[in-house]
């Protein structure tokens, strides 16, 4: 069945959890791929036999007018007709199945990438530079190039508007946070202080510094 | 103060003066901004002065904050500023998320890139190009020639039917200024 194996791949996408990315699934992918070279392949030659198809007729017709028939080559030439139109109609039939199951193909393929893509920007919010180990083993290479050239581009905006956008995603209810530090990260050079970040430490950081951490996982904030 | 008008009108001019500073401009602009599902008009003015103000409230939070005064007068400037600029970055946020989503759409029509600025125009260029890179490479290389556009489903499409809109026609909630009367709405 036409088109089954790239509704597989759309299923397989709204599947995972929203923010979530599966491993990319390069196998289903290049079957599709197949499928759309397949349809190519049936979908050429039926367009050349409706050309040819489409050219009888109009020498029937050409043929009908510059001779004067008589009643039996009259039939004749419309019996001819009928059949040359009922071979054109189900080519053209065929060449619409192909050409409709191609662009479905196509539609189910791009909306595949283009979500995922969708996915990948989301994390460059919240991730600066590299992504972690176990996102980036599901991207494909095309993918992680993306992410590349994303950030990038995000990085040449923020330097020209001169304002850090990845910071206040709540709104600010307090200038000064309670943190608890999950991770061991070190001294730190934070906005007006030197700080050291040992592990299981609270601190009283200013908002802005520590919601990196926060979005990163490192830090959790302490609200009771 | 007026002495010979009446309690409403000094009431109507507090309001008009309170609906001309920086910060009901910004809340109106970001609430808009939020609210509407395309991309409103860049306001240059109210950001060039901003920036300068925000520029002046650090450096007096500095100076307050060296000299030693009364720790709360310098946190509730320091809330001020955070929350100034927490609007302005949200409200680029939300528009940055905007172009991302229909920039297609936007490259296309002359009056919603007007409404950009300059460096979203930029950002909005590179974007176009690493998003059409990365689905060249992954998928429109590898099919058949007529169907390579990234706008038009195939070569046989009269118009660029791939491109998503932003939907003009979903509901908003919209809070009026003054007393309108009643009107009639589009479905009775």
């Amino acid at each position: 069945m036409y088109g089954r194996k790239a509704s597989e791949l759309v299923k397989e996408f709204a599947s995972c959890e929203p923010g979530q990315l599966s491993t990319f699934n390069n196998d289903l992918f290049t079957q599709v791929l197949e499928e759309c070279d397949g349809h190519l392949l049936h979908l050429q030659p039926l367009m050349r036999k409706i050309q040819d198809h489409e050219n009888e007729l109009k020498d029937c017709r050409r043929s009908e007018d510059d001779i004067g028939s008589s009643e039996d080559e009259s039939r004749k030439s419309e019996a001819e007709k009928l059949v040359i139109q009922n071979a054109l109609k189900s080519n053209q039939f065929g060449a619409l199945v192909h050409h409709l199951s191609l662009v479905r193909n196509k539609r189910c393929l791009m909306a595949y990438i283009h979500n995922r893509a969708e996915v990948i920007r989301n994390l460059g919010w919240m991730v600066e530079r590299v992504l972690p180990e176990e996102i980036q083993e599901k991207l494909s290479s095309s993918e992680e190039e993306y992410f590349k050239n994303h950030v990038a581009t995000l990085q040449s905006y923020t330097s020209e508007v001169d304002l850090q956008l990845n910071v206040d995603m709540v709104p600010p209810k307090d200038p000064f946070v309670k943190v608890r530090v999950l991770d061991d990260i070190g001294q730190i050079m934070l906005s007006d202080q030197v700080a050291n970040l040992a592990r299981h430490a609270i601190m009283f950081l200013r908002r802005t510094d520590a919601e990196q951490y926060i979005t990163q996982g490192q830090m959790e904030e302490l609200t009771s | 103060m007026d002495s010979d008008a009446g309690l409403g009108s000094t009431a109507d001019d507090y309001e008009s003066l309170l609906s001309t500073t920086d910060a009901e401009l910004w809340k109106s602009a970001w609430r808009n901004e939020k609210a509407a599902p395309e991309i409103l008009k860049y306001d240059v003015d109210l950001i060039q002065r901003s920036r300068q103000q925000i520029q002046l409230m650090e450096e007096m939070a500095d100076e307050f904050n060296k000299n030693g005064v009364d720790p709360l007068t310098v946190s509730l400037y320091q809330m001020d500023l955070d929350r100034t600029m927490f609007l302005m970055r949200s409200y680029l946020r939300t528009r940055l998320q905007k172009i991302e989503k229909y920039v297609f759409h936007i490259q296309k029509t002359a009056e919603q890139w007007n409404r950009l600025s300059r460096q979203e125009q930029k950002f909005a260029k590179r974007y176009a190009t690493d998003l059409e890179h990365h689905l060249d490479q992954s998928v429109l290389s590898k099919l058949p020639d007529q169907y390579r556009s990234h706008l038009r489903q195939s070569a046989a499409s009269e118009e660029d039917d791939m491109v998503p809109e932003p939907k003009l026609d979903t509901y908003v909630i919209c809070k009026s200024k003054k007393y309108l009367g009643s009107f009639q709405l589009d479905d009775g």
